[in-house]
């Protein structure tokens, strides 16, 4: 098959297999447990064993999908925009919410990895995976920073969270709903977003919010305090 | 035409100046930072445009049935991002447990400050 349709057909298993994850989350009533990227991606890696592709071609071949994310995140304004009329006479409070969240998160991976005799490394690429995506790769693509492993990082952070946040705030008695939205946008970003907008449309975008600020309060404040961390 | 072609139409019509606004923005962001060498990632320049643009609220509404479709698939195109995580099995192999216990912790404590801080404002 040509290199064109091959990725092609790559592309579409995935987002077919996306969808298929993403339903059968629904049909269960879109426990946090049953995440759709994360499923998605350990059939991918078992499907890869199976047939003994190297993990390198994959990445290769699904390049074009790794093209739709800006696009996608440009997007993600219209979702931010439905959460507006949310704000209104509690906008201080959110933003202060999310510049405390963001730097006690930052503030406590830098610790937690230092205390634990990580390599330097593993350090950069901790200390960002508290952001999303998008936005390590400008801060890290300036610091020199291992980009693909970072980015790599911050999604199975934003599993974690989309996975553990939700049980673990209904047991602390947090029900207030955009609470909850805004700290799975600080806290898991795009796949917590992602979440977040499954389960409740309109709050979805007070996540998406979260992850932006959080995204360009890091992105100024890292690259000012990085010479004295690493 | 039959029906069946014809809502396949609509729904189409109804989607791509979406997607077309949300594919240019990012390339428009892209192009903007590597002309003036920003330090912001193109997409989020773009991302922060269309904010602007539909906080005023004036003829935006074309606009959103595509962005909203495209940021429903955003999900699938993390997957291969966290499959790139399996090429770095050596490196994690060696500090599982650390990173394990690193990453859940400062997860949970992050969105426990964020919603117990936006709590405690909004109840004052």
């Amino acid at each position: 098959m040509m290199p064109v349709l091959t990725s092609f057909a790559v592309c579409l298993a995935v987002i077919l297999g996306f969808a298929a994850m993403r339903r059968l989350s629904g049909r269960l009533g879109h426990p946090a447990w049953a995440n759709p990227v994360l499923a998605t991606a350990l059939v991918v890696i078992a499907l890869l064993a199976a047939l003994a592709v190297p993990m390198a071609a994959f990445q290769r071949l699904a390049v074009p999908l790794g093209w739709a994310l800006g696009p996608a995140i440009v997007s993600l304004a219209a979702v931010a925009d439905l959460a507006r009329p949310l704000l209104a006479g509690r906008a201080r409070a959110a933003v202060l919410a999310i510049i405390g969240g963001t730097l006690f998160g930052l503030a406590l991976a830098f610790a937690m990895a230092r205390l634990l005799g990580l390599e330097p490394l593993l350090v950069t690429a901790l200390a960002t995976k508290t952001i999303s995506s998008p936005f390590l790769i400008t801060i890290l693509g300036r610091l020199d920073g291992p980009v693909a492993f970072a980015a790599a990082l911050s999604v199975a952070t934003g599993v974690v969270a989309a996975m553990l946040v939700p049980p673990l705030l209904t047991r602390l008695g947090v029900k207030d709903r955009d609470a909850r939205a805004l700290a799975l946008g600080v806290s898991g970003h795009l796949v917590g977003s992602e979440y977040a907008t499954r389960t409740d449309p309109e709050r979805g975008g007070l996540a998406v919010i979260a992850l932006v600020s959080a995204g360009l309060l890091a992105a100024v404040l890292l690259p000012l305090v990085w010479r004295w961390l690493v | 035409m039959n029906r069946g072609q014809d809502s396949a139409f609509i729904a189409l019509r109804r989607v791509v100046p979406g997607l077309a606004l949300c594919t240019a923005l990012s390339l428009a962001g892209e192009a903007l930072v590597s002309a003036l060498s920003l330090p912001l990632a193109g997409p989020i320049l773009g991302l922060l445009a269309y904010t602007l643009w539909l906080a005023r609220g004036r003829d935006s509404g074309w606009s959103r049935p595509g962005a909203l479709l495209l940021a429903r698939w955003l999900g699938a195109l993390l997957v291969p991002v966290l499959v790139g995580l399996s090429l770095h099995a050596g490196r994690l192999a060696d500090a599982w447990l650390p990173l394990t216990v690193l990453m859940v912790t400062t997860t949970l404590a992050t969105a426990l400050v964020t919603a117990l801080l936006y709590r405690w404002l909004t109840q004052r």
